[in-house]
């Protein structure tokens, strides 16, 4: 049971930061970005090469490949999403889904199929009763929380981030009220390149490093994002935790090949019965 | 149509415009103006294109044709983020709050681009609005339909505007609020603020105002006094039909 | 060189038939189906497990597969054509990704990922090897004539009609009394079952399936071919379709070319190339890459005027 809970938070913690990034991208830039697992990728990658192939420490290691990530994120935008903006979002998001092909076979080309771990000393997992868990495990968490933490003060306290989330609430009001959207936007691609490629770090800790590694955490982030509202980072986060416990649950009682698929079918009932999620909008469906 | 000779120089003048989406043109040549310090209504029946007119003077939707000055200022062309600073103030009819933000927040919004004066305008909006004061911090989208009429108009005040653009301040208000806002919007007229103003409610808003164009079909079909308007028979009929 | 050739127009074929129900679909009615690759895979999976397992002949197992298509179609549509359209695009995939879980997963049933062999094809003891390429191409073009009149039938006629308004406007079309709901079903349902058609096909001339065949990238390679002929434009789609084989083929050769590059580059780099274009087409041609035939407002260019309800772009 405790294991169960551990495994969610940890699921949960992984998924939160793209969550987060995704649903703001979601808000502000009005179309499902289903790169976010490329970006995902990208991010573990970029990490893997400072830190394997240059013999980065992991911290700085994770930190350049940050940076590298929102570099690249914002440059997908430059090149690809910005000369399309007037055009529908499901258009957007076949465009993205091209995207998030292209980005995963790039890595693919430059980095192989095989799969790869970080440079880091191998620590022996914690056994406790009815709870076993690694250090690495236990960073995640408290990563996913710090970055958490973060990004409230920042859309709480922050000019930024209130221009953020005044944007994301209501796009042509904001242009109206003077706020420079061009601005918030660049920080949005930035700021969720960011996240994505923290969440490489996690996930390349606690999962395998492949190419296919975002491929399956974008349908999870999709379902956190939308379990929580578009729109509402805080809520993306307890979405993620959610989607968590349901894919420990999934796993423990159906079948472990069938994890990937809950984010599916949460995301089905979602849109059907109750699009806004928690603390989003209604306005989502047709 | 021309305008009626005005006392004070215009603070806002709608030049031949021509606006609308997709394939035709629902705003089809018309010439408005504003002095400084009046009150203008614009009145017509559904469909007329009055909304549109208010969005493309306010930037929201790129005039086809015409231009738009403000204080002699060309602003027609510019992003709805610039207009912002011209001293123009628009309030939409609808989804003009962030809901998802508090008072508080929403009118810091309203103040983006006059950093440096929000706590002096936060004073003035909160003394035209007390109740905002006491729940300035509760979110926009939990207030009622009345208070968060306040704090779209609020937003709009903050930036000290000379005029402003109002559409269908009264919208959605009971009879009772409803006199409240034309209240609020006569006070700050007096502080000096010209407005334009969209209203369904035609009677009121003309008898608050020096002046009224009448639309209809995307054309300015009459211009005059409002007292005149209120007077014409013809535009009793037609356009001031009881809407409450 | 005739064997491969026939062999690729098979394939074509294939992806033709998906295409026009695709076509059928989207094109004509409006409606954004990613998931492709599912009904492609359900349709496979029950004509081949009839056959094998249960000794069906082949055309039943074809029918059966079309029938699965059918219901499936039914029961997917009926959940979620009200959704709008990047949300009914994340649903259909999602049904997509579900089936290859299941055929992933449950491998008692499917042989998972080792690959289920079918054995059983029609009248194969009738020709020798290159004449039944020959004859297994016919019954695919065969198919596409059949799918492709069918649709072109319906375009024409007033029930076409009542697809292109749905499709333009589905408010507008419900007030004009149209049951919306009803029509979108009964025409996402006719290419769900052409698309279980297909799938029957290609399990019985590829002679081994398994869940990677029905990776949601089938569902990129559609669009493009749907994308690159123009919207609404059977006739445009299947040259579409003809050069995304093309395309996928051409950089085989190129494979050849340049040695270096060997067979899970390339595979990257054919993927990275019709992402590419795809992107580009949408970009630029929104409209399809051929010239248009007749002004049938694709909708992939141009937004969709909310304000203003007739004049579509």
């Amino acid at each position: 049971m405790l294991q169960i809970l551990f495994n969610s938070l940890l699921n949960g913690a992984i998924i939160a930061p793209p969550a987060i990034a995704f649903t703001l991208m979601f808000a502000i830039l009005r179309f499902p970005n289903f790169a976010i697992g490329a970006y995902i990728t990208v991010g573990a990658f970029a990490i893997l090469y400072f830190n394997d192939m240059l013999g980065w420490p992991l911290v700085a290691a994770t930190l350049a490949g940050m940076a590298v990530t929102a570099a690249i994120v914002w440059l997908t935008d430059a090149i690809v999403f910005r000369p399309m903006r007037h055009l529908p979002s499901v258009t957007m998001l076949v465009v993205s889904i091209a995207l998030s092909l292209i980005l995963e076979n790039i890595v693919r080309l430059l980095f192989g199929g095989d799969v790869r771990g970080f440079d880091i000393p191998l620590m022996r997992p914690v056994k406790l009763p009815g709870l076993r868990f690694t250090w690495e495990q236990l960073n995640i968490v408290g990563i996913a929380a710090l970055a958490t933490l973060a990004m409230h003060g920042l859309l709480k306290y922050t000019k930024l981030g209130k221009a953020m989330r005044a944007t994301a609430d209501n796009f042509t009001l904001a242009e109206v009220r003077g706020i420079g959207t061009a601005r918030v936007i660049t920080a949005t691609w930035l700021i969720g390149g960011a996240l994505a490629g923290l969440s490489g770090l996690m996930a390349g800790l606690d999962l395998v490093i492949e190419p296919l590694l975002g491929w399956y955490l974008t349908i999870p982030v999709f379902a956190a994002a939308i379990l929580g509202g578009i729109g509402s980072p805080m809520g993306a986060v307890l979405g993620a935790v959610c989607v968590g416990l349901a894919e420990e649950l999934t796993a423990e009682f159906l079948a472990p090949t069938y994890k990937v698929g809950v984010g599916f079918v949460i995301i089905a009932v979602l849109l059907l019965f109750r699009p806004q999620g928690l603390f989003g909008q209604p306005e989502i469906k047709k | 149509m021309s305008a009626p000779a005005l006392d004070a120089a215009p603070v806002l003048t709608v030049a031949e415009v021509y606006a609308g989406y997709g394939r035709g043109d629902i705003v089809k040549g018309v010439d408005l103006v504003v002095g400084a310090g009046e009150i203008v209504t614009v009145i017509g029946p559904n469909g007329a294109g009055k909304s549109t007119l208010i969005k493309t003077i306010a930037g929201v939707v790129r005039p086809r044709a015409g231009t738009i000055s403000i204080g002699g200022r060309v602003v027609s062309g510019l992003r709805a983020s610039q207009i912002a600073r011209s001293g123009m103030a628009y309030v939409p009819q609808e989804a003009n709050v962030f809901r998802t933000l508090t008072v508080l927040e929403n009118l810091e919004m309203g103040a983006w681009v006059l950093p440096e004066r929000v706590r002096e305008r936060l004073d003035l909006v909160f003394a035209h609005f007390p109740v905002l004061r006491q729940r300035r911090g509760v979110a926009a989208g939990n207030l009622s339909g009345g208070q968060r009429q306040m704090v779209a108009l609020g937003m709009a005040l903050m930036v000290d505007p000379k005029v402003l653009l109002l559409d269908e301040p009264s919208a959605g208000l009971s009879p009772k609020l409803v006199g409240e806002m034309f209240e609020i919007i006569a006070n700050v007229n007096r502080a000096g603020v010209a407005v334009l103003m969209i209203e369904q409610n035609a009677v009121r808003a003309l008898e608050m105002s020096s002046r009224g164009y009448v639309l209809a079909a995307g054309q300015v079909r009459l211009s005059d006094a409002a007292d005149r308007l209120l007077a014409n028979a013809e535009v009793g009929e037609l356009y001031l039909g009881a809407r409450d | 060189m005739t064997v491969y050739l026939v062999s690729m127009l098979t394939y074509v074929g294939f992806f033709m038939i998906l295409a026009l129900a695709l076509n059928l679909q989207w094109g004509m009615t409006g409606m954004v189906n990613f998931g492709i690759a599912g009904f492609y895979a359900l349709g496979a999976y029950t004509s081949s497990l009839l056959t094998v397992d249960a000794g069906w002949p082949f055309v039943a197992g074809v029918s059966a597969a079309g029938a699965v298509g059918l219901i499936a179609g039914i029961g997917v549509s009926f959940l979620s054509v009200r959704l709008r359209d990047d949300f009914l695009a994340i649903v259909t995939l999602g049904f997509a990704e579900l089936v290859r879980l299941v055929a992933l997963n449950e491998d008692w049933l499917t042989r998972g990922p080792r690959g289920l062999p079918i054995d059983v094809r029609p009248l194969s003891d009738v020709f020798d090897r290159d004449g039944y390429g020959w004859f297994y191409l016919g019954i695919v073009m065969l198919t596409v004539a059949v799918a492709f009149l069918i649709f072109e039938r319906l375009r024409r006629s007033p029930y076409g009609r009542v697809m292109k308004a749905i499709r333009e406007d589905d408010v507008v079309a419900a007030t004009l009394g149209k049951d919306v709901l009803r029509v979108r079903v009964q025409v996402f349902a006719l290419g769900s079952m052409f698309m279980g058609i297909a799938g029957a096909l290609y399990a019985h001339y590829t002679q081994n399936i398994s869940p990677e065949h029905f990776t949601p990238t089938v569902a990129i390679f559609i669009w493009m071919s749907v994308i690159a002929g123009g919207a609404g434009n059977n006739k445009g789609l299947l040259i579409g379709a003809g050069m995304v084989m093309t395309l996928l083929e051409g950089t085989r050769f190129l494979g050849d070319a340049i040695s270096f590059l060997d067979a899970e580059k390339l595979a990257s780099i054919r993927i990275i190339v019709i992402g590419v274009l795809l992107i580009l087409v949408i970009r630029f041609r929104p409209r399809g890459i051929l010239p248009e035939e007749k002004f049938d407002g694709a909708r992939f260019g141009a937004g969709r005027d909310a304000a203003n309800g007739g004049g579509n772009p």
